[in-house]
């Protein structure tokens, strides 16, 4: 790695410098609440959240341009926002609706509104010329331009949602490995997983208006899957994956300034990269004589 | 409510959705009794235990709990073993100290002392070397002894276990029921045990309910399982 480069990319004067830290941010926030949807095997929710989220993106630019919706100043990023956010905890409030009710149900409901927001993005992109640049900008996971009210906006939220799951781990970790037990002891589960639930969707809505659905997705996942093999307690889970999350950003914007290539798909592409790399790892420790990886007396 | 009983089921029916599994269900449990919930697979033991602890509401009746030191009892849950999800990366000390979250208010961090009764619960359930080990390696008796322990640690008025004997060899079921019948004895803890095994049940509980057939039946473990009715439990499990 050349040096001058990582200089110049860290360098508070740097053009790009908003992007760098947008990177960080997503790749720090985004796997700190993916561990959840990894617990509580709610991945294909990881997946279905950010596209719904650019559907309402997709859906504000429109009613936007049919004239539903008055011209703002601020315009765009606000609308987008706002699309993203409604749809996102509107889904998510849904989602935890049907968990109570069956886990078929659930996966049937997160799998339609997956395909559903899909095809909707896609039919509005298409009919709309004013949100197409920006949206597919989105879509491809470009992290270029980055405003400082965005990314102020960005941290205070991020920062929101790690204190909170910081403060009420020990409630979240109960009624999701227990959901029974959390409930002899009085718990307000229906209360904690809403509360759970929109902290997630509200990180994933934030993380799609930046970077976009892919990334997205792509950090929520990998750094804890990655971060699982390696783990022996669960505060070790939880902040590797973050941990795992913030270094693959870093190296990943480094790459992609570098090879000139789209930020967001390089940083999936070497969270894969690092995945394959530790499975291989820890497959070969799995198959080693047990006498020799045990470690305790 | 009868005098001395903790628990009353009047006219309760129980099940999922619309469906009862039981229904028109009366009785009550005595305080500081040892029973045992008796029945074939899918006889509802597991439902009924669920409606008591208020995890799956009643479709019809009344579930009555009588009150200790003018509070509703704190109620101690041994769930199936099998329903915890290995990806969890959680050690038996802090299954254990789940138990004591009833007390610690949301946001708060749990303390020294709930920490040190969460360690001397273990050891009354004879799981104190399994403290720093993963959950989800223990073995099937091992997990029991730990959420036997997390029940504990909830300080239980009345302690509910489901099915703790199934799946586990002679020996650990042995060691579990002593553990439970040494706690009963010391705490005079209010026991309800839902089971499928009959030497357990005979050989531990002081009362009897026993499912059959959509009815319940209850009584001391010497004048409920006779000869006869053995027959027919055995009969049962046979078809």
């Amino acid at each position: 790695m050349r040096m001058e480069m990582w200089r110049e990319i860290l360098d508070p004067d740097f053009l790009l410098r908003n992007s760098v830290y947008m990177s960080v941010l997503v790749g720090l926030a985004c796997p700190l609440v993916g561990t959840y949807l990894l617990l509580r095997r709610l991945i294909f929710m990881g997946v279905a959240l950010p596209h719904i989220s650019s559907c309402g993106i997709a859906f504000a630019f429109a009613f936007h341009t049919w004239g539903l919706i008055p011209h703002m100043e601020e315009g765009e990023h606000t609308l987008a926002l706002a699309g993203s956010t409604i749809f996102t905890l509107g889904a998510i409030l849904g989602f935890s609706w049907f968990e109570k009710r069956g886990r078929s149900l659930i996966e049937a409901s997160i799998g339609t509104a997956y395909v559903l927001a899909g095809a909707w993005s896609i039919l509005l992109l298409v009919k709309n010329p004013h949100g197409e640049h920006g949206l597919l900008d989105r879509l491809k996971g470009e992290i270029i331009a980055v405003s400082n009210a965005s990314l102020g906006w960005t941290f205070v939220v991020f920062a929101i949602v790690a204190l909170t799951f910081f403060i009420f781990q020990k409630e979240f970790l109960l009624v999701s490995f227990d959901r029974e037990t959390a409930v002899t002891l009085k718990k307000n589960v229906d209360f904690w997983n809403t509360f759970l639930f929109l902290l997630i969707g509200l990180t994933i809505s934030v993380s799609v208006l930046s970077v976009g659905p892919l990334v997205t997705f792509g950090f929520l996942l990998l750094p804890p899957l990655i971060a699982h093999g390696f783990a022996s307690n669960m505060r070790q889970f939880i902040w590797g994956a973050t941990a795992i999350g913030g270094v693959s950003a870093l190296v990943g914007f480094y790459i992609a300034y570098r090879w000139d290539l789209p930020v967001g798909p390089t940083d999936v592409a070497l969270l894969g990269v690092v995945y394959v790399l530790s499975t291989i790892v820890n497959r070969s420790i799995a198959l080693r004589p047990a006498t020799a990886h045990k470690s305790s007396p | 409510m009868t005098g001395d009983s903790l628990l009353t089921l009047d006219q309760v029916a129980v099940g999922y959705g619309r469906h009862a599994v039981l229904s028109d269900v009366n009785l009550t449990l005595p305080r500081g009794s040892f029973s045992g919930l008796l029945g074939a697979n899918g006889s509802g033991k597991s439902t009924l235990i669920k409606s008591i602890l208020g995890i799956l509401p009643p479709l019809t009746g009344r579930v009555e709990f009588a009150s200790e030191a003018g509070r509703a009892p704190a109620l101690g849950y041994v769930p199936q073993r099998d329903v915890f999800d290995p990806v969890y990366l959680l050690s038996s000390f802090e299954v254990v100290l789940m138990g004591t979250c009833g007390r610690v208010r949301p946001g708060r961090r749990i303390d020294a002392a709930e920490k040190e009764w969460a360690r001397q619960c273990l050891r009354e359930a004879g799981a104190e070397q399994l403290s720093e080990q993963m959950f989800a390696q223990l073995s099937g008796g091992q997990k029991q002894r730990v959420l036997i322990a997390r029940a504990l640690a909830t300080k239980p008025d009345f302690l509910l276990l489901d099915e703790p004997t199934a799946g586990i060899d002679a020996t650990a079921r042995q060691s579990i029921m002593d553990v439970l019948r040494e706690i009963h004895a010391r705490q005079r803890l209010t026991i309800l045990m839902a089971s499928h095994d009959l030497l357990v049940v005979r050989t531990y509980v002081e009362h009897v309910i026993w499912l059959h057939q959509g009815r319940i039946q209850q009584g001391p473990v010497s004048q409920l399982l006779t000869p006869a009715n053995i027959e027919e439990i055995l009969d049962l499990e046979m078809h």
